[in-house]
């Protein structure tokens, strides 16, 4: 039963290697791309189901006791953000044919997008800090991979910056690594939770809690360090974009959730209140730079970084509700994110440009594209019933049942200033005049509205079907809270 | 001696910092390596030093060296060579197709 | 109830396949049948013996987010005004709008519309309100831009999302602190705690993020601007959603939480201010209008501040004027948006300068018009049901007594005669709006068709109006025992039944009324002469332009913003970065005392190892120095080889090989790939860049130096790696612990470690292969 829990790793690892030998055949690469893609998710479903039904499945691999070996463990947590990291594969996978240039493809990225996948569930599972940092890799080189695919000019240029601050943040993360053997004596997360509650977090432990931090901000793309990711982000391909967005930044806003939830909350007033500033300014900061531009995909890629901000002020507040709200933000935001990159990259094909400024009127020659968007953005500024709204509901009750008003303010300010980023797009380039100069005549747009539709369902079934998960959510809030649930359910002494 | 090489460590993170602060490639990927040999260093020192022999099972020696930092720096060590790989090739690239291995002329402020 | 609130939802999924056929039948007239039975439904709730009724649905129980309908007399009052009206708007569209024009998306809007506003009135829960209350803003933002390849409705249909939107998420945020103050979301659940409510230390707040949502979406002063922008929808839409029901939500949040807030005596001060300067600063701006339904839209503005003023002041008479004059504004001003939409409909203009001596080309509309403006402008005639609700406004200005504050005392004195003041203009406007029209020579030669009669389906919903105007004016009591108390008492639970009259002797309010014709009359007459008076106010201070400055300057400030720290410097980023975390763990370790240094502990120094320090110190600092490529590439090889012996000396083997070997295949994978690459310039950064480049990578180094001592000195915990000494052999079958723990105890890290090379290789491959594609090309 419990090998169940290394499947999600392992199905995509062998995945990309199948893949990478077929490269050539690229009709049998595509098939076998969907095909894994859907089992991994229908295991990922399945985990999900054993978990939530049943208790967290912990995993020793090699038969080494914790906190000897390394252990994977699939907590609702984990694995819920499992399942979600394989839908939106999924509606990748099914998109990236239709995207991709055939030299793109040919080029392994199906390769990398499985290996990609590995490292982000990886990353979700596992639980040896050590352990963490070699998926983190994994996920790393897959993307250094996937955002220098096709060698554009400008895609060299900003992929080198890219690998390159992430080199230097994977360089911080060993070396805390190395810090916290050093305090604790251990790399095993439950192991370091309990010795860190022995010690009350003193001494240095603080100090290495924050550069710990720092290492995941920076992948987490949080203010000030987020500099690397609006640009890279979006000089691939589209549908690595979503990939991106959807799954890179939230594996470091995950981790900043799973440390700080379970190993440094002994001084919650000095790091959790920072949070909560550095969120407030992560919110500002991002949306100020989603409205800075005329760039249709730079305009989503900003605003990844208000929906970082939103899921670390939850952590911030570090209640009930707070961390429920985080925690469904999360998934919300891997979902939409791709989503909308998705949708952008479609009407950057379309128009021909992704310069909101050339556009205008594609709603008479792309109505469903246009309240495809419409929906999205709705759904990403959190207004109800969709996705968006419930978290940012239960965010709001978290930082308003500790007063924290400023916070509070800047969130619903940063709210209006979202949904106006991305209306723009809808108001500038889809309203207008019929354009009758054939500058946009009819593109086909085949296998590219699918994964869009599939995502937003998920997007609204996740609001108005909310009642099907809150109450998980919530479970999964109160298992965060109280660290000692995970410690002993690993160490089981 | 923990002192002096955590001191050590330090150093090659300063000149490692200097050097990605630089604006060629070439000394940016030096600066790369030299910081990862900083990390490794300090993962070392967090095993303490020389207590105990190599940590090879011999009959008779009870006092062995901390293993697990090994073991990490030398998981560490391959994943290092294999980024520094694909960082000289992706920086050889890119100053070939940009025509410059100077850092602050890849700005690109433009919207593209 | 719920099926009711949703039916038009429901059948907004099926309007645009009846669309298709709506060359046979206007699709409007199906539509029609959707309000009206709804009418129907609710209507026979309406009795001397009316009590609330409360359903519920389930929906989120989790987060006590359920369909919590509750229809008490306020929200029966307003369901009946938005079917109604909903019904009569329909009727008069399937005129207006021609069967060429999109009718699916309109009526689709519509009636997305109308579930929407049907559940803000219905929901006792508070964010079941909420998701309603978003709606309406979405389907009036769809409306107003419904003719969106216009400018104008692109501009207007942004404008009164961003400032409704931006109301209701401030609305959300009252409505959380409310619901986590008292424990639950039901709004009657709220209001029987009120005790609890008022005694928070957040209350201030809670009331300003809860009238911020309800002035925005009532075009309260200064948020109204988004209204006059909002005619740029098509007229039926005005006439319901920017007149008769949405504008009024934001009324019927302030009545609803009146029970909650009006023991509270700045909820007094602040929502009589805004309304009573609503009322006159609408009613004067709306003098100055061109366009018939500019005058319209102030017109609107106006009446919902006065009927904010009394619900501010919050008195039993007050409230119930205030109801009363829901209904009446309905009806009167429904009518007059019509009657604008038909003579836009069949002069092509709605320009009031090229309009004029309509009367005898279209009767039957003049004629309805003239108990439309008449009775906006409240004159005392017994026929006219806008006199009777002025003259209570009047009435309520004059009883207000003040709780002391001096503030409120400064009101209660100049409430009156701000009242009258207000009033003076909308008679001004109405007069206007009418004789300007109606009367006077014809400008035949400036419209582009000649003006007649508008067919007779379009006068039907105007008519049945205007009929609602005398009726109401000549039977003052028709509705007051069955209907109107009920909502009045919803409010304000001691509002008495009070007779209403037209004839009360002569008393103060009637002296109100009779200044207000007499000097308004003046005024109307001598207009050209004051009208200069508009130059200087507004003037240039115009909200409008407020509102254009911002939304500019968030696009160009966060643009210069952005761009300025956006630079595409890596060295830029990499040193905020830097700077950051120095800054901040800095602090960190200095707060939390992290610093600790023992000695007790320690390997002896040798100097075989000093001498290995040095080497590796002294190369490390050249790679800085070093201008040759060649000799850069080598030195760093020193130091890699320096580190290897390092791990020779401190007992580990494996690594030392790997450390050679890799090092070696290092340094020659550097000089493949930068052989051909440019020479190593000088450095030729200036001092000052170079000292804080310096600075910051001392600090960084010095940092990580301190933070390792720290963490090395603490004497906690015994490591874990004692376990692998023992168990590497029984266990594991090998003699070398490092290999028994990479290949078996962290045998997952050591599966991935190749995973990475072999992505990275593949990326290579990918990269190289990449270059010869395009050659090939």
């Amino acid at each position: 039963m419990s090998n169940l829990v290394v499947l999600p790793i392992i199905i995509p690892l062998l995945a990309g290697v199948i893949v990478a030998l077929f490269n050539k055949k690229v009709a049998v690469t595509r098939t076998l791309t969907k095909l894994f893609s859907i089992l991994n998710l229908g295991v990922a479903a399945y985990l999900s189901w054993i978990v939530f039904t049943t208790d967290s499945i912990i995993l020793e691999t090699g038969e080494w006791v914790a906190p000897y070996g390394i252990i994977l463990v699939a907590d609702p947590l984990a694995s819920l953000l499992v399942l979600t990291t394989n839908i939106v594969a999924v509606a990748c996978a099914f998109y990236a044919p239709h995207s991709l240039s055939l030299r793109q493809e040919t080029h392994y990225f199906y390769a990398f997008y499985f290996f990609l996948i590995t490292g982000v569930s990886g990353a979700f599972l596992t639980g040896d800090l050590f352990n963490l940092f070699v998926f983190f890799e994994v996920l790393l080189m897959a993307s250094y991979a996937l955002i220098v695919l096709g060698g554009e000019r400008i895609q060299l240029r900003e992929s080198i910056k890219y690998v390159l601050i992430n080199l230097f943040s994977s360089i911080l993360f060993v070396t805390a690594v190395a810090f916290i053997y050093g305090a604790v004596g251990t790399v095993n997360m439950a192991q370091i939770a309990e010795r860190v509650q022995i010690q009350g977090q003193d001494g240095v432990l603080t100090t290495v809690a924050i550069l710990l931090f720092f290492v995941f901000a920076t992948k987490a793309a949080l203010f000030p360090l987020y500099y690397w990711m609006p640009k890279s982000y979006i000089v691939p391909n589209t549908v690595v974009s979503a990939l991106f967005g959807a799954l890179l930044t939230k594996v470091g806003i995950y981790s900043i959730l799973r440390v700080f939830s379970l190993i440094f909350v002994h001084k919650l007033e000095l790091t959790h209140e920072t949070f909560i500033w550095i969120a407030g300014l992560s919110m500002l900061f991002g949306v100020i730079g989603a409205l800075s531009t005329n760039n249709i995909k730079l305009i989503i890629a900003y605003n990844i970084i208000p929906a970082i901000g939103f899921i670390l002020m939850g952590l911030g507040v570090f209640n009930q509700d707070g961390m429920s709200g985080s925690v469904y933000y999360l998934v919300h935001d891997m979902i939409i994110k791709t989503a909308l990159f998705l949708i952008v990259g479609v009407i950057a094909y379309v128009a021909g440009t992704s310069d909101l400024r050339k556009m205008g009127g594609l709603i008479h020659y792309y109505p469903g594209l246009g309240w495809l968007l419409f929906v999205a953005a709705f759904v990403l500024a959190g207004i109800p019933p969709f996705s968006g709204f419930i978290g940012k509901l239960l965010l709001l009750q978290g930082t308003l049942s500790e007063y924290e008003v400023v916070i509070t303010i800047i969130a619903l300010i940063s709210s209006l200033l979202i949904l106006y980023s991305v209306m723009k797009i809808f108001i500038r380039g889809f309203w207008g005049e019929k354009d009758e100069t054939g500058k946009y005549e009819k593109k086909s747009t085949k296998g590219l509205i699918g994964p869009i539709v599939y995502l937003l369902a998920f997007s609204i079934f996740l609001g108005v079907g909310a009642e099907w998960i809150v109450p998980s959510v919530e479970s999964i809030s109160t298992y965060l809270l109280d660290p000692e649930i995970y410690i002993e359910s690993v160490l089981k002494e | 001696m923990e002192i002096i090489i955590s001191i050590l460590a330090g150093v090659l993170i300063t000149t490692g910092i200097y050097n990605l602060l630089q604006k060629q490639f070439l000394r940016i990927v030096i600066g790369t390596v030299l910081l990862s040999h900083g990390a490794h260093l300090f993962i070392l020192t967090m095993g303490k030093l020389k207590r105990g022999q190599p940590p090879i099972l011999t009959d008779g020696v009870t006092d062995y060296t901390d293993p697990l930092p090994q073991a990490l720096i030398l998981t560490s060590i391959v994943i290092s060579f294999g980024i520094t790989s694909l960082l000289l090739v992706l920086a050889y690239r890119t100053a070939r197709e940009n025509n410059t291995d100077n850092m602050e002329e890849l700005r690109g402020t433009e919207n593209e | 109830m719920l099926i009711a609130v949703l039916i038009p939802l429901i059948f907004a999924i099926i309007v645009p396949y009846l669309s298709k056929f709506k060359q046979k039948v206007h699709t409007g007239i199906f539509v029609f049948f959707i309000p009206f039975s709804i009418f129907l439904y609710f209507i026979r709730f309406v009795g001397s013996d009316f009590e609330p009724v409360r359903q519920t649905y389930n929906w989120i129980p989790s987060l006590g987010i359920n369909f919590d309908f509750y229809l008490d007399g306020l929200s029966l009052l307003f369901v009946l005004l938005i079917s109604g009206i909903g019904s009569l708007v329909v009727l008069y569209s399937v005129y207006y709008l021609h069967v060429s024009e999109r009718l699916g998306h309109f009526y689709l809007y519509l009636l997305m519309f109308m579930t929407a506003m049907l559940g803000v009135v219905l929901s006792d829960n508070v964010f079941v309100l909420y998701t309603f209350w978003e709606l309406t803003s979405i389907s009036s933002f769809l409306l107003i831009g419904y003719w969106h390849y216009r400018e104008r409705s692109r501009y207007g249909a942004q404008k009164s999302m961003l400032i409704t939107v931006f109301g209701g998420l401030s609305m959300l945020g009252g409505l959380v602190l409310l619901s986590n103050i008292t424990g639950t979301t039901s709004i009657q659940a709220m209001i029987a705690q009120v005790d609890v409510i008022l005694a928070n230390d957040y209350l201030p707040l809670i009331m300003a993020f809860i009238l911020l949502g309800a002035f925005t979406k009532s075009a309260q002063f200064p948020f109204h601007i988004w209204l006059p922008d909002a005619m740029e929808a098509p007229t039926p839409v005005s006439a319901y959603l920017h007149s008769a029901t949405m504008v009024k939500a934001g009324i019927f949040l302030i009545a609803r939480f009146s029970p909650i807030f009006s023991g509270y005596e700045w909820f007094f001060i602040v929502v009589s201010i805004v309304g009573i300067v609503t009322l006159c600063w609408a009613s004067y701006m709306a003098v100055r209008q061109t366009d018939l339904k500019g005058i319209l839209a102030f017109s609107t503005i106006s009446q919902l501040g006065m009927i904010m003023a009394m619900l501010g002041f919050g008195t039993g008479a007050a409230v119930f004027a205030a109801v009363f004059h829901i209904l009446n504004h309905a009806t009167f001003k429904g009518s007059l948006f019509m009657i604008a939409g038909i003579i836009d409909h069949e002069t092509g203009t709605r320009d009031i300068r090229k309009l004029g001596g309509l009367f005898t080309f279209m009767p039957m509309t003049g004629i309805l018009a003239i108990f439309g403006t008449f009775s906006m402008a409240g004159i005392p005639l017994p026929f006219l049901n806008g006199f009777y609700s002025k003259e209570a406004f009047f009435a309520s200005t004059l009883e207000l007594e003040s709780t002391g504050n001096a503030i409120a005392s400064f009101l209660v004195e100049a409430i009156p005669y701000l009242a009258v003041f207000g009033s003076i203009f909308t008679f001004v406007y109405s007069m206007y709006l009418f004789f300007g029209v109606f009367t006077g020579p014809a400008k035949l030669d400036k419209l582009k068709t000649k003006p007649h009669e508008a067919p007779i389906g379009m006068l039907v919903s105007p008519f049945i109006l205007v009929l609602g105007v005398i009726v109401i004016g000549l039977f003052p009591n028709l509705f007051n025992g069955t209907f109107l108390i009920h909502a009045a008492e919803a409010v304000n639970s001691t509002v008495e039944l009070e007779k209403l009259k037209f004839w009360h002797g002569f008393i103060t309010p009637l002296f109100m009324s009779l200044a207000v014709v007499g000097i308004g009359i003046v005024f109307y007459l001598t207009r050209q002469k004051w009208s200069n008076i508009y130059h200087v106010l507004p003037g240039k201070l115009s909200f409008n332009k407020v509102y254009d400055y911002i939304i500019k300057k968030l696009d160009d400030v966060s643009a210069k913003i952005t761009d300025s720290y956006m630079t595409g410097s890596l060295k830029t980023y990499m040193t905020i970065i830097l700077a950051t975390i120095l800054v901040v763990t800095t602090f960190f370790m200095v707060v939390t005392g992290g610093f600790t240094i023992s000695t007790d502990n320690l390997a002896e120094v040798t100097f075989i190892e000093i001498a290995v320090v040095l080497v590796i110190t002294i190369a490390a600092i050249a790679t800085i120095f070093t201008n040759s490529k060649l000799g850069a590439i080598l030195i760093t090889g020193v130091v890699g080889y320096g580190v290897a012996t390092l791990f020779v000396i401190y007992r580990a083997p494996d690594l030392a090989l790997t450390q050679l070997v890799i090092e070696t295949v290092s340094v020659a994978l550097f000089l493949l790939c930068f052989y051909h690459l440019p020479k190593l310039r000088k450095r030729t950064e200036k001092a000052s860049t170079k000292l804080g480049n310096a600075v910051i990578s001392i600090g960084f180094g010095a940092l990580m130096t301190i933070i390792a001592i720290s963490a090395h000195s603490t004497d906690w915990f015994e490591p874990i790696s004692n376990y692998f000494i023992e168990t590497s052999y029984k266990l594991g079958g090998g003699h070398n612990i490092v290999n028994v723990i990479l290949v078996d105890m962290r045998g997952l890290d050591t599966l991935f470690e190749i995973t990475v090379l072999g992505i990275a290789a593949l990326a290579i491959v990918s990269l190289i292969k990449l270059r010869h594609d395009k050659e090939a090309k």
